[in-house]
């Protein structure tokens, strides 16, 4: 049986920790580290939560379609889409943001 | 500086290569003496290291106070001591050329110790995400981009044959096909973390859409935000030569206009600081060839291309425990956002 708080909540309280009491009071020259330490623990959290990916593309075998030619119409580009949209919702969300800022 | 120099106990190679350094310096400038002002380690990684040497200079056509650069393979670094006469030979290359570079002064590369060479100190900043964001750095906006596109075509105003420049190796007939096979081939080394459909998507997009090769010139391949110096406003130094190699010139655009380089200012195409048109309106004034919007568009597919492959690359000197580092764990996180890019820019017009 599964104990609270789950994984992906005790790694988002542990990130809010780091960045809102122990990042004051760290010297300057170690707030990138720390900046990507909340990040790595942000990502990590975010994969917790991503949906099973069970009955997903064999990308080791769309992967070598794509090289040898076998795609080249395009058919392809809606689900290339949906394969870096799921990737980006754990590495990046930000960029899937409506209003796009990058 | 005198012989007693060599007699330099040898449990301290921090005051040894100083120390050889310094006796390099007095007999390449011809000096009867050469008084250090200043030592002091800039930056540096693994491989190389740059150190800050102000000196005072009796004697010689060199008479006088210097601010210079030492640029020197790190003392534990073992046989890549070829790196840095090439880098040396870049330089001068590059200097000779008319490209805003540090010049370069002596090359050492008398077998004694790792090789190094010395070059002037330029002042400026590098800092790509202070020059994007600074307008009191870089005041002139217009001005800046049209001078690194004008640098870059003196860059590539270098063209082989070149005895100086041999070992940057063959000469590349059709350079984007050329690209297209050695990612492949970067990617099959990765093994399964270079599984990846949308990276393979464009790198068939790039070999069925590749423009008419141009000659084959000098790249910089690394000509981005971050690796040029800027003081007041202007190109100072272009930086990082460690990449260069023939190819087409085009690439070197790309990779300067690609998104990844904006640092956060994607509506400025030009490494974050200017328009694409201020910039290639510096190039083709120097070159004489303006580079249309199709060309531009490939080898920013080519250059986000290139970039995940890198990040990857990275990411499994990570995994594979060869250099276990939060830092290159990260890198692979941002593949997606280049796979992202790369499907933006070869969606059908």
């Amino acid at each position: 049986m599964k104990v609270e708080p789950a994984g992906a909540e005790l790694l988002r309280v542990a990130r809010a920790s780091l960045l809102e009491s122990l990042l004051p009071l760290l010297p300057a020259e170690s707030h990138y580290t720390a900046r990507m330490v909340a990040n790595a623990i942000a990502i990590a959290a975010r994969e917790l939560e991503q949906p099973s990916t069970a009955g997903a593309v064999d990308a080791a075998r769309l992967a070598r379609e794509i090289r040898e030619g076998r795609h080249d119409a395009g058919e392809i580009a809606g689900l290339l889409r949906e394969i870096t949209r799921a990737r980006l919702a754990v590495s990046n969300p930000r960029l899937l943001a409506p209003v796009d800022k990058r | 500086m005198t012989t007693a120099a060599a007699a330099v106990a040898t449990d301290r190679p921090g005051v040894d290569r100083r120390e050889r350094v310094i006796r390099f310096l007095a007999q390449a400038a011809q000096a009867s003496h050469v008084e250090v002002l200043r030592w002091e380690r800039l930056s540096g990684g693994a491989i190389q290291e740059n150190i800050a040497l102000d000196v005072r200079v009796e004697g010689g056509a060199f008479a006088g106070e210097h601010r210079w650069v030492v640029r020197t393979d790190a003392s534990s670094a073992v046989s890549v001591s070829h790196s840095r006469p090439e880098e040396f030979a870049l330089l001068a290359a590059a200097h000779a050329a008319g490209v805003k570079v540090p010049r370069p002064l002596w090359l050492c590369d008398d077998g004694a110790g790792p090789a190094f060479f010395v070059m002037a100190r330029v002042p400026g900043m590098t800092a790509g995400h202070r020059l994007v964001k600074d307008d009191a750095l870089v005041p002139d906006r217009a001005l800046l981009a049209r001078e690194l596109g004008e640098n870059l075509a003196r860059v590539h105003a270098i063209a082989p044959p070149r005895d100086d420049l041999a070992f940057l190796g063959n000469v590349p007939d059709d350079p984007a096909r050329e690209r297209v096979a050695a990612y492949r081939a970067n990617l099959d080394a990765l093994g399964a973390a270079g599984v990846n459909p949308v990276l393979e998507w464009g790198l068939r997009w790039c070999e069925l859409h590749a423009p008419a090769a141009w000659p084959a010139v000098l790249l910089h391949r690394d000509y981005r935000t971050g690796n040029y110096l800027v003081h007041e406003g202007r190109v100072a130094a272009v930086l990082d030569w460690e990449f260069a190699g023939w190819g087409d010139p085009r690439e070197d655009i790309g990779w300067m206009f690609a998104r990844c380089w904006r640092f956060g200012r994607g509506e400025r195409v030009a490494g974050g600081v200017g328009t694409a048109r201020d910039f290639l309106d510096g190039y083709a004034r120097v070159s004489g060839h303006m580079i249309d919007a199709a060309a531009t568009r490939y080898w920013q597919v080519m250059a986000h291309i290139r970039w995940a492959v890198i990040a990857l690359q990275q990411a499994e000197r990570h995994r594979s425990g060869a250099e276990s580092s939060l830092e290159l764990a990260l890198t692979a996180h941002i593949v997606p956002e280049l796979e992202w890019e790369i499907l933006e820019l070869t969606q059908p017009a």
